[in-house]
């Protein structure tokens, strides 16, 4: 980070543009640092649940996997389907590459450490990283390919399908805080974070999240026992990295977002007056939380069914997001005092639970017969 | 809800756990002393020559004939040092058409072949599929150094 | 607008007028989640499937004619190769064919080896399906590395006892190869207790997992009709409500001895076919418990054994319950030690056949479920 922290004091300074040009460079190779890091620490955490014991071959307990994976991954050969169409194949990578990395323009790592602070942040922040399903829709179209067509197409309906009730959770966040600059969310929380006020918020922002970064249980355009890969499956060498890079930077992306809008970010529980190393180091941890929640569902769930996953982003998140802005309008309107927020929306996170639970076992399932003397079949029949 | 969380339990205990990974080719797992790996013919170190006397049954039983033998007259026998009277000259087994079948090793009546049951007997990766076809002091020299004691005999 | 055939020589469109095609989908034979080298061609329209084409016979290597060119001691390792996943069951199969057919009494102490060594080979099969199941529904190999680390286990009791991993060619007609090791009771026992471990984590891992039972609940569901009138067998067809097993219906061995629950869903769909496994290791390990008690000291094979294997002139077909159904060997011989025709009916390639049914009308992500929950080898599939 110490490029970083050259780069972050010069944007007041005349050469506003070069400074700026500065940052992002160092933002993002510090991001692919940053990544290189969780794709081995995703490896170690993953194995370890697995009872494995993960990269262990290069370098000392394989910490050098992930260079080894950029060096195999930068040297192949970068290959096109001869039928693919050129341009939606060539271009699709940065149609996801960018915006991704856009993205990190307004997050603020500390309370200074920021590129560019924008009033409007949070929106920026939802609207770019809504962007990625044009880059999947371009893969899938131009890699000529039915398994990459068929991920392309889900992964469209997914990204869409949620960014809804995402949003909403996050309209819930900015009627409490009136405030759509994350800074000044973050600041909001000095005493108590969101996830307090905003329970059901919460549960609706991490499931759409991991549905937004593709990751298990929602990784249905990439699944690979059903599609293959999707849309990466004609990708290879440096192309299909970036691809890789940048579901990881969307990874960050979301993490920070969950850990400044919702667990105070650099401001709870100290407040921000403790330096910028403690700041950093709050954003940090709170950021590993979600990153780990995102590993570990990884591990532990199987990939819902297509219908189930729309069915869950119209059926259940967005009614209960419009619930919660009803809650959040019903305090704000009356005044009511802040306990009747955490009151409602926690009613209502649990009543969410306890539909998602019912609606699994919505009938009674006969349980298996154990039989000790089995009879001829035809008798059954 | 609730099968999720255990589910996710399930995963965080097994974090805990001791990893069950042997790490191959640094760490050796032991092998058992039954161990099949592939066929190799037996030295008789009392009279320093082969067991094996050439008698055809293991290549009449192999089920893949990937074996090939040739006897000849021992000359030992002449010069009155053993009473094997025939004994092996030419012995190959393709290890590539091997399937480890255990059925040599029990045809045999002197006890000559038997199965290795050393890592040596697995790790036989070759560049080129003629270099799997072993020749008479190849199947000989391990047991020759006394590097191979085979758990199955006759 | 012309729309572009992808990739579908088949698709012609001649209008200008955009026309909705059915795509057709090559699945397999290098898909990740066909189980080795299948082949469906599925006709979807978006994520329904419409039509499956099954297409088999990548790995046909004329087992049979080649086992009829084999003595029956040479066989055995062919029987391990057609059924790579439950070899004692296939090698069983093999050997009380022939024994049926030259009247061979077998000894005690070998009908409980044989017992113990089949059934511990049910729960490795079973772990390998609750691995590869739990894949393709999507888990990121955790079911798959909890099952493989039991399995190994039981590959190392396998090795102790066989000398192999895999291909243990262990059976003899007449008995066992040779006598197990000394510490064979022991080394049962502490892999029965690591085994009923591994089976308790994955009952955790999936059984109540909310994404996994809505995944299987409802798809690809048999009812008992039907499942009998497809010729399935084995747990798929206890699944669809029909309590049929070979060990208890028409005891071989000597299964007639011990006591044990065969477990029958109610549905017939993948989930009912998943807990049918579960409840199986469980009864598995019963056995097995009670093999161990009784195992007697004894010889291992028959005292008056031919050291050459000739039968007389006949046929016998031979069935044994093996994890994905029933295995059978049917055998003529003209007399000599060879037989005249070698036929296997590999419960495999009967269950495989009930796929299109199955699948028609499900989703694509169901398709791969379903073609996990029929647990086929597919080498047992083309033979």
């Amino acid at each position: 980070m110490s490029i970083e922290l050259l780069a972050a004091p010069l944007i007041d300074l005349p050469q506003r543009w070069m400074a700026a040009l500065l940052a992002i460079i160092a933002l993002t190779l510090v991001m692919t640092f940053a990544v290189m890091f969780a794709t081995y620490y995703e490896r170690k955490v993953v194995a370890r649940m697995q009872q494995r014991l993960g990269p262990m071959r290069t370098g000392p307990y394989g910490i050098m996997q992930a260079f080894a994976d950029t060096v195999k991954l930068v040297a192949k050969e970068d290959l096109r389907p001869a039928t693919a169409d050129p341009v939606a194949f060539e271009l699709a990578v940065f149609a996801i590459f960018v915006p991704a990395f856009i993205a990190l323009v307004a997050v603020p790592f500390t309370e200074d450490w920021i590129i560019s602070p924008m009033p409007l942040s949070l929106l920026f922040l939802l609207a770019v990283s809504g962007l990625s399903f044009i880059g999947f829709l371009m893969a899938g179209w131009g890699s000529d390919s039915k398994y990459a067509l068929l991920g392309g197409m889900r992964a469209a309906a997914q990204l869409i399908s949620y960014e809804i009730p995402l949003i909403l959770a996050m309209i819930g966040i900015v009627m409490v805080t009136s405030s759509v600059n994350v800074g000044d969310i973050i600041i909001f929380q000095d005493k108590v974070p969101l996830i307090v006020w905003q329970p059901l918020g919460f549960l609706i922002f991490l499931t759409a999240s991991v549905a937004e970064l593709e990751r298990q249980p929602f990784d249905i355009p990439t699944g690979e026992s059903e599609v293959a890969g999707g849309v990466f499956i004609e990708y290879s060498g440096i192309r299909w990295s970036m691809f890789q890079l940048t579901s990881y930077v969307n990874m960050y992306v979301f993490a920070l977002l969950g850990a400044f809008v919702f667990l105070g970010g650099w401001e709870w529980p100290f407040g921000r007056d403790i330096g910028w190393g403690y700041q950093l180091f709050l954003t940090l941890a709170k950021m590993s939380l979600f990153i780990v929640f995102y590993l570990w569902s990884r591990t532990s769930f199987p990939r819902l069914r297509v219908d189930q996953l729309m069915s869950y982003a119209w059926k259940v998140l967005i009614p209960f997001a419009l619930l919660q802005i009803f809650l959040n309008g019903l305090v704000l309107v009356y005044d009511l005092p802040d306990i009747v927020l955490l009151i409602t929306s926690g009613a209502a996170a649990l009543a969410m639970v306890a539909l998602v639970y019912r609606a699994v076992r919505v009938t009674p399932r006969v349980p298996l017969k154990m039989v000790s003397n089995t009879m001829p079949a035809r008798s059954v029949v | 809800m609730l099968g999720i969380l255990k589910s996710m339990g399930m995963t965080a205990r097994a974090c805990f756990r001791k990893p069950v990974t042997i790490e191959y080719p640094t760490t050796h797992r032991e092998i058992p002393n039954r161990d099949r790996a592939f066929p190799i013919l037996i030295w008789d170190d009392e009279h320093d020559e082969p067991f094996c006397t050439g008698c055809h049954a293991c290549e009449r039983a192999c089920p893949v004939e990937c074996m090939t033998v040739v006897m000849k007259d021992n000359p030992k026998h002449a010069a009155g040092e053993s009473k094997r009277r025939k004994i092996i000259d030419e012995f190959w087994i393709d290890y590539g058409r091997c399937m480890r079948c255990n059925i040599c090793v029990e045809v045999c009546n002197f006890e000559a072949i038997g199965m290795n049951n050393t890592w040596a007997g697995h790790e036989l990766s070759r560049y080129d599929r003629s270099e799997l076809v072993m020749d008479l002091d190849q199947l000989l020299s391990q047991s020759k150094k006394h590097l191979v004691e085979p758990g199955l005999r006759a | 607008m012309t729309a572009r055939a992808k990739g579908t020589s088949s698709v012609v469109v001649e209008q200008d007028a955009p026309e909705i095609v059915d795509i057709p989908i090559n699945m397999g034979p290098q898909h990740p989640s066909t189980h080795g080298v299948f082949r469906m061609v599925l006709v979807v329209s978006g994520e329904k499937v419409l039509d499956v084409t099954p297409h088999i016979g990548y790995m046909h290597r004329g087992g049979e004619k080649l086992m009829e060119a084999m003595d029956f001691r040479q066989g055995i390792g062919y029987a391990d190769r057609t059924e790579y996943l439950a070899q004692f069951s296939a090698e069983l199969g093999y050997v009380l064919a022939v024994e049926r057919l030259m009247e061979i009494e077998v000894p005690e102490r070998a009908q409980y080896v044989r017992v113990i060594l089949t059934e511990l080979n049910r729960l490795s099969s079973h772990f390998m399906f609750m691995g590869a199941f739990g894949i393709d529904s999507g888990l990121f190999g955790t079911s798959f590395t909890y099952a493989f680390r039991e399995r190994e286990y039981l590959q190392d009791v396998f090795e102790e006892v066989s000398g192999d991993r895999l291909m243990y060619a262990y059976f003899r007609v007449g008995g066992l190869a040779w006598e197990v090791t000394d510490n064979f009771v022991e080394r049962v026992h502490d892999v029965m207790k690591t085994s009923a471990k591994g089976i308790q984590d994955l009952d955790d891992l999936l059984t109540r997992n909310e994404i996994f039972m809505a995944r299987c609940q409802n798809i690809g569901s048999f009812s008992a009709q039907q499942a009998i009138a497809n010729g399935l067998s084995g747990p798929i067809l206890r699944a669809s409500g029909v309590p049929w097993d070979l060990r208890k219906d028409e005891p071989y061995s000597i299964y007639e001895r011990f006591r044990f629950e065969v477990p029958v869903g109610h549905y017939g769909d993948v989930y009912d076919r998943y807990l049918v496994r579960l409840e199986e290791m469980r009864q598995s390990l019963a056995i097995i418990e009670q093999a161990l008690e009784g195992l007697p000291e004894g010889p291992i094979v028959p005292d008056k054994m031919p050291r050459r294997l000739r039968t007389p002139p006949g046929e016998v077909y031979a069935k044994v319950e093996s994890p994905r159904g029933e295995w059978g060997v049917y055998l003529v011989s003209k007399g000599g030690d060879k037989p005249y025709r070698m036929k296997m009916r590999s419960p495999s390639f009967c269950n495989l056949s009930a796929l299109r049914e199955m699948t028609i009308g499900q989703y694509l992500a169901d398709a791969v479920m379903i073609l996990g929950s029929m647990d086929i080898v597919l080498c047992d599939v083309d033979r």
